[in-house]
């Protein structure tokens, strides 16, 4: 979207959101330059984690549309807990939808003008799922994200899955796969049109699975910490400046940030959820200006297959990194960053953010944390991934290739701008919820895709139900098959220049994932104008 | 001896003055790159190789053009019926201005009906020597205006124009009296404006691309061969694509599609004033092509691109609108509005022998516009005739 745009929206838009001021039914965000502590987390207990979230929303003194899952710890209420299950446990979630934001709605997209962000999205014809009626801002539904789980009604289905305003409540149910990859997941609302308006509010949290110690004992004994990076438009709804937040707590260009407190001389497993709406995320733990060595532990829920020594971890929109951290030494200015990243000439500017400053606590501040005695090394072998699922998909017998690609259509600055994955060989479409889909195989079948960016600006590539192994970056091997669920792609740098390509490989031999899902990119804007299909997996 | 050159004084003089009375009385012989700004429309005189000075900008009111739509011509520049003319628009407050080439002061300034609306993405603007029409984006109406003496402005009427799917008025060119639109469904229309007043031709069809192309795509700006044979329509699009229609009936036909791979968004499209080449802004690729033209088939033939505009990736996300370098022969390459804070105009040169060509930015270029935080719209003066 073009700054111009912007600017006349921003204009319109602040003489709306002065009166729209309303009782706040969201908890308050963390102050500014306070702790960042972990979410809330709720555990799953005897193999069952039943929880009940109510998604409110308020609008505070600056502004700010704040979409909230709340919950009551007992009396008291807490945004968007982090649900803690361990792989065969069964997750009962129920669903309260008590958001009203009509009037944000229609302000927003009488503005915006955009071709598909109408008021309102019909649903997939003869298929319902909860109290069906057209897709609003009103409307959500929850998609876990990275879970390999089913994409069927109450369970991961975000295409027929409507919860209504007042709705008597939505009730989720599902297993956990015994071979789920223990590592971070996250959840969000998910429906088409609408989608960033609610995470732009604040609407996600954590998700996880546990059991990292046995295929990674690096971890073993650690303190843990679950950071969910948001991410909020600085003028509400509109695409732009921005602000970050750490575990809700704003991470402002000026002014006190969040604040993490690390012993001295320990180290610690994040675990780090990039929730925010189209920022992508080069991680660094700084001292004194140098980026400190991170012990990559996972990717996208996924334990790798070996740790890794990384300064920076790129995490597209969506994308999760668990890592350990050294506390930093004493004496030294310590940062939690992330670095200005290019999404291209058409893409916004990711600035750099300082997400927190690191606080040494405890023990001797005169000793030198880097030169103390780390933690033994635990001595009980990992368990081998092999029983993970994907873990044999190196090996599998590929049944199919396919190509796809990412492409824009801007006739002008603010619009109609189109944004299409197109499957090679098809016509460039935009995702209409009642389209067939893009894509249709059959379980057992496993594909290699790969996926082209021919646009300006880097996307990210996500597929629900599964994580896919990277094979190829840019035609080339790559030294490490990481199992992901979202991945970038860099943009186009234009005529005379190739495109950049990734080739990964889907895995559809699991037959609880029969069924139609969906593929997109991961910028939630592109994805709510279009940029995302169906693949039907048949049984 | 004496009255042999005083002979000669009077023919002079008698020339001169059937060239003012040809071209009108107010007439200027600088030529100028213009651009419609924020507020108000920039004047760049040109110098010797076509470089560029900021020479004074006129304020027309209003705030903002909006940006937009890459197709509407936010600028039209009038040379004939006796006057020198630019007109520029001001979507946001929905009024185009009039300003007299000579003085560079505005004439007038005038506003279609209270329902016309081009705030969105634009206002475009065409002409002859009697009418202005207005292409409002938003409320989809073509307003149509009297031009007055003093490059003053006086609202007629307006009528209503939509794509068949309901798309937004995009581009729109008038040749004789035969008027032109694209709207952002994919949709082309014309309209016969011998009287004045648009009046439907009933030929409104989806394009070729549009309907056939793997690639989305839709026509987006037009320009009209000088005989009023072919229009030819430049896309948005995924790719590079250019629609050819013949009209020589008085109404649109079935068109037919050029497409270049590895260029992206060919919003924009003008002939050359010899008609052998047709320049493509490209207006997402930031390069721009030109394609060789045979006016008496209407068929292109590949012919050169050019390298990425320099500065565009850095600062520029979109190219926009174009003028010609020279307004006789190929036109000699063209400068191209560079969208962005600050903005700047592009200088890209064409050199063409033998069927084969090259387009290549001057080291001088681009040339900063101030006074534009979102340049789209860029025309020449005098403009090419047609």
């Amino acid at each position: 979207m073009s700054l111009r745009l912007q600017w006349w929206l921003a204009i319109l838009f602040c003489g709306c959101s002065v009166l729209r001021l309303t009782a706040e039914d969201c908890p308050a965000y963390p102050v500014s330059g306070s702790v960042a502590n972990d979410p809330y987390s709720i555990s799953s207990q005897n193999g069952v984690l039943t929880a009940k979230f109510t998604l409110a929303h308020s609008v505070d003194q600056y502004g700010y549309t704040h979409y909230c899952y709340k919950y009551d710890a007992a009396g008291q209420i807490v945004e968007a807990p982090t649900l803690r299950v361990n792989p065969g446990d069964t997750l009962n979630l129920e669903v309260f939808n008590r958001i009203d934001d009509k009037d944000a709605a229609k302000t927003r997209i009488k503005m915006a003008g955009m071709k598909t962000a109408g008021m309102t999205m019909s649903g997939s014809p003869g298929q319902t799922c909860g109290d069906g009626g057209d897709a609003t801002l009103d409307s959500t539904n929850v998609h876990f994200h990275g879970l390999n789980v089913p994409p069927t009604c109450h369970q991961d289905d975000v295409i027929d899955t409507l919860i209504q305003p007042g709705s008597p409540g939505f009730k989720f149910s599902m297993q956990i796969p015994t071979t789920e990859p223990p590592g971070l997941y996250w959840y969000h609302p998910h429906v088409h049109g609408f989608t960033e308006f609610q995470v732009n509010g604040g609407a996600a949290g954590a998700i996880v699975v546990e059991g990292m110690e046995k295929y990674r004992p690096e971890v073993k004994g650690l303190t843990e910490r679950v950071f969910v990076i948001r991410q909020r438009y600085l003028v509400p709804w509109i695409p732009g400046p921005y602000e970050l937040t750490l575990n809700l707590q704003p991470a402002p260009a000026t002014g006190l940030k969040p604040l993490i407190q690390m012993q001295e001389g320990d180290k610690e497993f994040w675990r780090v959820a990039n929730a925010s709406l189209q920022d992508f995320l080069e991680l660094q733990v700084v001292q004194d200006n140098h980026p400190k060595d991170l012990e990559l532990i996972a990717l996208d829920g996924y334990p790798l297959a070996q740790t890794r020594i990384e300064k920076t971890i790129l995490l597209p929109p969506a994308g999760r990194a668990e890592f350990i951290v050294k506390a930093p030494a004493v004496g030294t200015n310590a940062l939690f960053y992330t670095t200005a990243y290019s999404t291209g000439p058409t893409g916004n500017a990711d600035v750099p953010v300082t997400l927190a400053n690191i606080e040494l606590v405890g023990a001797d501040k005169s000793r030198h944390a880097e030169n103390q005695p780390q933690p033994a090394i635990p001595t009980a072998p990992p368990v081998p991934t092999t029983g993970l699922k994907f873990a044999d998909l190196a090996h599998a017998q590929v049944t199919a290739t396919r190509k796809l690609y990412f492409s824009e259509e801007f006739g002008g600055t603010n619009g109609p701008i189109q944004f299409y994955i197109t499957v090679d060989g098809q016509k460039q479409r935009v995702f209409e919820p009642d389209e067939k889909p893009a894509i249709t195989t059959k379980v057992g079948a496993v594909e290699d895709w790969t996926i082209e960016n021919r646009a300006l600006e880097t996307h990210a590539f996500h597929i629900h139900q599964i994580h896919f192994e990277m094979l190829e970056v840019d035609g080339q091997p790559v030294t490490d098959n990481d199992l992901r669920d979202t991945i970038e792609i860099p943009y186009w740098s234009g005529p005379g220049t190739p495109y950049h390509s990734v080739k990964v490989r889907m895995d559809f031999r699991d037959p609880t994932i029969a069924g139609t899902f969906l593929f997109h990119c991961h910028i939630l804007l592109h994805e709510d104008l279009g940029m995302m299909h169906k693949i039907l997996v048949e049984p | 001896m004496y009255r042999l050159r005083q002979s000669g004084w009077l023919r002079a003089i008698a020339l001169l003055a059937a060239v003012l009375a040809a071209r009108g009385s107010a007439t200027s012989q600088t030529q100028y790159v213009i651009t419609n700004d924020d507020p108000g429309v920039s004047f760049y005189t040109v110098s010797q190789g076509g470089l560029l000075t900021l020479q004074q900008q006129v304020q027309i009111g209003g705030f903002g053009t909006v940006a937009g739509f890459f197709g509407a011509n936010r600028l039209n520049m009038l040379d004939g019926g006796g006057q020198q003319c630019v007109f520029a628009s001001i979507p946001s407050a929905g009024e185009i201005s009039g300003i007299v080439i000579s003085t560079l002061t505005v004439g007038g300034t005038a506003s279609g009906s209270p329902t016309d609306n081009g705030a969105a993405n634009g206002i475009g603007l065409a002409s002859n020597t009697q009418y202005l029409y207005a292409s409002f984006s938003s409320s989809n109406t073509i307003g149509t205006f009297a031009i007055q003496p003093g490059c003053d402005l006086s609202f007629i009427n307006d009528v209503s124009a939509a794509g068949l799917a309901g798309g937004q008025i995009d581009g729109m060119t008038i040749h004789g009296n035969i008027m032109i639109t694209t709207f952002t469904d994919g949709s082309i229309e014309s309209f016969d404006i011998s009287t004045g007043i648009p009046l439907a031709n009933g030929d409104e069809q989806y394009s070729t691309a549009t309907l056939t192309s793997q690639d989305a795509t839709y026509p987006n700006s037009i320009d009209v061969t000088s005989d009023g044979h072919y229009a030819i329509f430049g896309d948005t699009s995924t790719l590079q694509v250019v629609e050819v229609s013949d009209i020589s009936s008085g109404k649109l036909t079935p068109t037919i599609v050029y497409t270049a791979k590895k260029n992206i968004s060919s919003s924009n499209v003008m002939l050359s004033p010899d008609e052998t080449v047709l320049y493509v802004v490209n207006t997402q690729g930031a390069t721009v092509s030109a394609l060789y033209f045979d006016k008496t088939t209407g068929k292109l033939t590949t012919g050169c691109t050019s390298k990425q505009i320099r500065g565009e990736s850095a600062d520029w996300s979109y190219l926009g609108a174009m003028g010609l370098i020279a307004q006789t022969g190929n036109g000699g390459g063209l400068y191209v509005a560079e969208f962005g804070t600050p903005s700047g105009i592009a200088m890209v040169t064409l050199a063409s022998s033998g069927g084969k060509c090259s387009l290549q930015e001057v080291p001088q270029s681009p040339f900063a516009d101030p006074n534009s935080q979102g340049l789209l719209s860029i025309g020449t003066f005098p403009p090419r005739s047609s």
